[in-house]
């Protein structure tokens, strides 16, 4: 069973607030950078960037990160995992990070993130961006931006789909755990 | 899909589609060692063992270097230097290193099917580094990525392999990896040099190499073993290297883009002159940089994830 978590409008609604939020909070873009997290996280950083950069007049970097290498249960999971590329093309010594994912729980992805980012350089500071919160935290990580908290029983997952273009965001979708 | 195999022994084994899911993932692994950091933690805590009966240094080196920058720990032993030149067998000697608990063992041993027997006998995996005249799977999947690197695709490819077919467990193992991916491989070799039955591996054979040169997509030369040279196989370096050597005018018979690739060590002035080994067609050093990245996928997904296609 798949439901639709939130309305195109709903959505378009919190992607505006979540780059209006950023833009209050930095004072000025020249160290700011935008990493996503693989698939959903750079998905939803493509569209947050791609406004502010309608606000600004100006490119923001953006980079995709891929966390499996860095993930704590590689040798757990009983399901499969993929492995795809980190294509940061700038570096990330002394900038301010933002990054991007489209849903925290647990908190053990951002922290295989952080760790991951930091293996490519010293950031001057990371901040954390998140679509839905969704609460069950199992490390004390804490987002700076979130677009929504939900609340959502542990068997269903929430996941954002690309639309054909692979750029905006078609449905963010909520459905069972797979088995 | 998940990955199901403990061990990598051959080529044969192996799936167009585990194939294909092997050269998809090394791209990925490939941009680590482009990284200031070139190391992740992916197999911290792991161990892999390197038993190295026949010397090496590629092979070595690259699973070492693999291996370090997943984060495992690596230990290397040589034949000399060890006791198993005091005369230990090689199944007491592997269940000796097997009692120290490591997750993974690369072995070159110079007889066929030591590493499949290993495999069956151990617990942890096993990862054929060379056996024999039998298999080198990682060569071939590297030399395989290399050309999809380059080309962009395997499939419809011309493939020459030339020099000691006979000898060859690289021979073997490319040509088993690439007919499955749908490539066209030409063996061409000097008839003392063929095996009995290579015409049932699916590649074409001849003995003659220029009219197979301006039709080849990637020709790639075999060492020629020094020790072969004292066994009457063929008469001598310099009648080789006119009849099988790739040289300049050989270099220049070849078609638009088309590459050179050799597996290393070469032999220059016989199966491969200056020219052709530092010609702009040579990706001879783009197989050695490979090598490290389907190695760490290998050792990947031996001893940690699974590939996934959705």
């Amino acid at each position: 069973m798949t439901d639709i978590a939130v309305s195109e409008k709903e959505l378009e609604g919190i992607l505006r607030d979540l780059a209006g939020r950023v833009m209050e909070a930095m004072e000025s873009w020249h160290d700011v950078v935008f990493i996503g997290i693989r698939s959903g996280g750079f998905l939803l950083a493509g569209n947050v960037v791609r406004r502010i950069q309608e606000k600004i007049g100006k490119a923001v970097p953006l980079g995709a990160l891929d966390i499996a290498l860095y993930r704590d249960d590689v040798h757990r999971r009983p399901f499969s995992l993929e492995v795809r590329s980190t294509d940061i093309p700038f570096s990330v010594n002394d900038k301010k990070v933002i990054l991007v994912d489209d849903v925290i729980s647990t908190g053990r992805s951002v922290r295989a993130a952080i760790d991951h980012i930091v293996d490519l350089g010293r950031p001057k500071r990371i901040y954390l961006m998140v679509l839905f919160d969704r609460g069950g935290r199992e490390l004390p990580i804490q987002a700076d931006f979130v677009g929504k908290h939900v609340d959502l029983p542990d068997e269903k997952v929430i996941k954002l789909e690309a639309g054909p273009d692979n750029v905006s965001i078609k449905d963010v979708v909520v459905s069972e755990v797979k088995k | 899909m998940n990955w199901p195999h403990k061990d990598l022994i051959a080529i044969q084994n192996l799936t167009a589609d585990e194939i294909g899911h092997v050269l998809d993932m090394a791209s990925s692994f490939k941009e680590i060692s482009k990284r200031d950091i070139k190391k992740v933690p992916t197999l911290r805590g792991k161990t892999v063992v390197l038993l190295f009966y026949e010397p090496s240094t590629r092979t070595r080196l690259s699973f070492e270097i693999a291996a370090k920058r997943l984060s495992a720990d690596t230990v290397a032993l040589s034949a000399s230097g060890s006791s198993f030149s005091k005369g230990e067998t090689i199944m007491d000697a592997a269940y000796n290193v097997m009692a120290m608990a490591p997750d993974c063992i690369v072995i070159r041993y110079p007889s066929a099917g030591i590493p499949a027997k290993m495999a069956e006998l151990l617990s942890c995996s096993v990862i054929n580094g060379g056996d024999g005249f039998h298999e080198h799977p990682t060569q071939a999947l590297l030399d395989m990525y290399s050309l999809k690197e380059h080309f962009g695709r395997i499939e419809g490819l011309t493939v020459a392999i030339v020099g000691d077919i006979m000898h060859s467990r690289v021979a073997r193992s490319n040509v088993y990896g690439l007919v499955k991916m749908g490539a066209r491989v030409v063996l061409v070799a000097p008839k003392t040099l063929l095996p009995p039955g290579v015409e049932l591996w699916g590649a074409s054979v001849t003995n003659e190499l220029d009219p197979v040169i301006p039709e080849a997509d990637a020709v790639m030369m075999l060492r020629v073993q020094n020790e072969r040279l004292n066994e009457r196989f063929f008469s001598g370096a310099r009648e080789y290297s006119i009849f099988y050597g790739l040289n300049r005018k050989r270099v220049e018979m070849m078609k638009d883009g088309a590459v050179i690739m050799h597996p290393g060590p070469m032999n220059r002035g016989v199966e491969i002159t200056h020219d052709a080994a530092d010609s702009a067609r040579s990706i001879i050093l783009d197989q050695v940089e490979n090598g490290v990245a389907v190695r760490m996928t290998l050792l990947y997904l031996s001893m940690g994830g699974t590939a996934n296609v959705d």
